[in-house]
């Protein structure tokens, strides 16, 4: 069940403003679970952050824009990564149409298990004669 | 106060359902929206939040419905006995601006559990305090419903549904009015 005018809302709702906001709660939940993880207080991460206590203050209360630096910087401290970009294999295009892909396989393969292994059993040499070996 | 029905505004999500309210006006008059439905009529069609309508029903029924569910990440503004939506960046996403102190709404909501959260209406932050904006009515009734909901469930008039998901009364019946 879904109220007809929220179905409505969510149809109209353009991309970019999903994956803002996806990428948003993903931040929030992530940050989040870091902290408690690693139990970071928030006066901790600030001071981890080598602020000043003005900028401290500016850190914690939010009066800062969302960069990709300061993303940077939450993630060294915190130790993980915060944002992953996607890649892609190296793909290149070839003359006359033909081109050149990696694919990566996986080839599983039954093996049987040995029913006499065959064990060298450790014998200790209560005596070295370093002479042995001499030519 | 009046008497007013809960009745679910969303619960096609994974992981959380939504309720509403919708206020009776008169014996057995009921009001034509809900109050979570209001709110975004008003405002998705007044052209000046329509982002922001969008933001608001993209966190609730895709990040909250269905990926994490109504964890303590997405309730950290406290409105007395309510909370509001979006959340606050906090100091922890505090360079989140303009998803957290800088948006406009709130919407008021009440949260039963990770699984189950009442939405009711809400309106345009516009002062140091909910009390001191324009939405000062929508934060004075949003108390009421969430009074009159926290004493039903601590009566046991009404009860959480064996898995997690939905709110039944005490004889297991759906259709709730308080």
């Amino acid at each position: 069940m879904r109220s007809k005018v929220l179905d409505r809302i969510i149809k109209n709702t353009p991309k970019d403003v999903e994956i803002f906001v996806d990428l948003y709660a993903d931040l929030v939940v992530r940050i989040n679970q870091l902290l408690k993880e690693n139990n970071i207080s928030k006066k901790e991460l600030a001071e981890k952050m080598d602020k000043k206590p003005s900028e401290i203050s500016k850190w914690l209360c939010g009066e800062h824009n969302f960069t990709l630096r300061s993303l940077a910087k939450l993630a060294a401290e915190l130790g993980e990564p915060l944002l992953e970009v996607p890649k892609r294999r190296p793909h290149a295009t070839f003359i006359s149409g033909y081109n050149r892909s990696v694919h990566t396989f996986v080839v599983y393969k039954k093996i049987e298990p040995v029913n006499n292994p065959k064990v060298i059993e450790w014998q200790q040499a209560n005596e070295i004669n370093t002479l042995n070996n001499v030519g | 106060m009046s008497t007013f029905a809960l009745e679910i505004w969303d619960d096609q999500g994974t992981l959380c359902t939504f309720y509403t309210v919708r206020k009776y006006t008169g014996i057995d008059a009921i009001n034509a929206e809900s109050e979570t439905d209001k709110f975004f009529i008003r405002f998705a069609d007044s052209g000046d939040f329509e982002d922001e309508i969008h933001l608001l029903a993209r966190l609730i029924t895709e990040n909250i419905g269905n990926k994490y569910g109504a964890t303590d990440d997405f309730f950290t503004r406290f409105e007395n006995k309510a909370h509001a939506l979006p959340p606050k960046p906090g100091s922890k996403v505090e360079e989140i601006k303009e998803f957290g102190l800088d948006f406009p709404l709130r919407l008021f909501c009440y949260r039963i559990s990770e699984s189950i959260v009442i939405l009711f209406n809400g309106g345009i932050k516009n002062g140091q305090t909910a009390q001191e904006s324009d939405l000062s009515m929508q934060f004075y009734e949003a108390q009421l419903f969430a009074s009159k909901i926290e004493e039903a469930l601590k009566d046991e008039m009404i009860k959480v549904s064996k898995d997690g998901r939905q709110l039944l009364n005490y004889d297991d019946s759906t259709e709730i009015i308080l």
